[in-house]
């Protein structure tokens, strides 16, 4: 009986975890967070799916990392030894792209080892998962890093189609707008058409009310 | 400030009993995050180890792409040291190199091709990190088109009594390429001369 029940409450934290990340305390419209990535890599689609799949991969390492160590850790030293997992994490995925997606490794450029600084992996280890069992850390990373690609889509969706006037995923054009296409909105490619596109989205989903209930 | 010694001392003696003799010890810190970034360096190691041939290959397929974007005629290469020679139908139709210029963003690297007589064939921005909409404007043809059949001795901004007339707003990034593409192409055309001898 009392097993069922903890593992019962158990899957439902963990879902809670995930879905927590997503909305509630989406890392970039709701504790804008890592706004450096989202303002500079998001010119297109393939950059932000590509900078996502970083961030997630070394967000669930870390966190797990960090979660596993955290009765060991010195109080002293933790923020070096988050720092250097953290780090750890990010050189083997730089290589990774490098090796085998240097179009990708290109393009997003400095952004790539800037990850360590990024202050959602660093504040999840901080906030989340130094204090936490590791099943909940990797609940936590999963909704955290889903809920900065979802921002990093939208905000890339609508710099992509107003800064080229069409929509391009891995290489094969989805859609594009007659006459935007030819005569494109170059500003929003340009760094201050990233915070245009944010701050409306911001606004956009304040005004919503979606996160009325954090 | 005698009161934050107090907690200070009280926290040390907490910590001390309830958690294992190391736990407690002075030196534990500074032996775990030893220990982790051993660990740390080790992974690394042995990532780099695993990826290190599969990005020198990349590499290389990247030149050569340029090389035959550049002499579209080739049909065989032979790299050198440091430099790459372009054949067709076993006659040296060209040579090429990669020069590295410091620009306003950081470190911008050219592909440049050479004809037989040392002449500019065409110069290709491999990789820069300059101000979008200024300092890239480096990449686009209007700027490298006017490296095309310059000897080394034109290739400077018109101010310094060169060819190339600087981008107007990134006479930085400007004057980075044309100096690197400069100094490299000096360089080059002596190693090239001596290793044809």
């Amino acid at each position: 009986m009392m097993p069922e029940e903890t593992k019962n409450t158990n899957s439902r934290r963990f879902a809670k975890e995930i879905l927590k990340g997503l909305v509630i305390a989406n890392p970039v419209f709701v504790l804008v967070l890592g706004l450096c990535p989202t303002l500079a890599v998001t010119v297109s689609i393939d950059n932000a799916l590509g900078m996502s799949a970083g961030v997630i991969f070394v967000l669930l390492g870390s966190n797990l990392i960090i979660s596993m160590i955290r009765k060991i850790t010195p109080q002293l030293a933790r923020i070096p030894v988050y720092i250097v997992v953290i780090a750890t994490f990010v050189t083997i995925l730089s290589l990774v792209f490098e090796a085998y997606l240097p179009p990708l490794h290109e393009s997003l450029g400095i952004y790539l080892p800037l990850i360590v600084v990024n202050c959602i992996i660093l504040g999840r280890a901080e906030a989340f998962a130094s204090k936490n069992t590791i099943l909940l850390s990797i609940a936590d990373a999963i909704g955290i890093g889903v809920g900065f690609a979802l921002s990093m889509i939208i905000v890339s969706f609508f710099r992509e189609i107003l800064g080229t006037g069409k929509l391009t995923v891995f290489g094969k054009t989805l859609f594009s707008i007659p006459v935007l296409s030819s005569d494109p909105l170059a500003f929003f490619i340009m760094p201050p058409g990233a915070f245009l596109v944010l701050g409306l989205l911001l606004a956009l989903f304040r005004w919503l009310g979606v996160l009325n209930n954090e | 400030m005698n009161e934050n010694r107090q907690i200070h001392d009280k926290k040390i003696k907490k910590s001390s009993s309830c958690s294992e003799k190391i736990f407690g010890n002075r030196f534990y810190p500074l032996i775990f995050l030893t220990i982790i970034v051993f660990v740390s360096v080790s992974l690394v190691m042995v990532v780099n180890n695993m990826t290190r041939v599969k990005i020198l290959a990349e590499k290389d397929a990247a030149i050569i792409s340029q090389l035959k974007a550049i002499f579209t005629d080739t049909d065989d290469y032979e790299p050198k040291k440091d430099y790459y020679i372009a054949y067709r139908d076993k006659q040296v139709i060209g040579f090429a190199f990669v020069a590295k210029g410091k620009g306003y963003g950081g470190e911008i690297n050219i592909f440049v091709g050479l004809n037989t007589d040392f002449t500019i064939e065409q110069i290709k921005i491999l990789s820069n990190t300059e101000t979008p909409g200024l300092g890239t404007k480096i990449t686009e043809d209007s700027f490298t088109g006017q490296f095309k059949g310059l000897s080394f001795k034109d290739v400077s901004l018109s101010k310094d009594g060169g060819k190339i007339d600087a981008i107007t707003g990134a006479t930085i990034s400007s004057k980075a390429v044309t100096d690197a593409v400069r100094k490299e192409l000096e360089e080059k055309i002596e190693v090239i001369k001596s290793d044809m001898k």
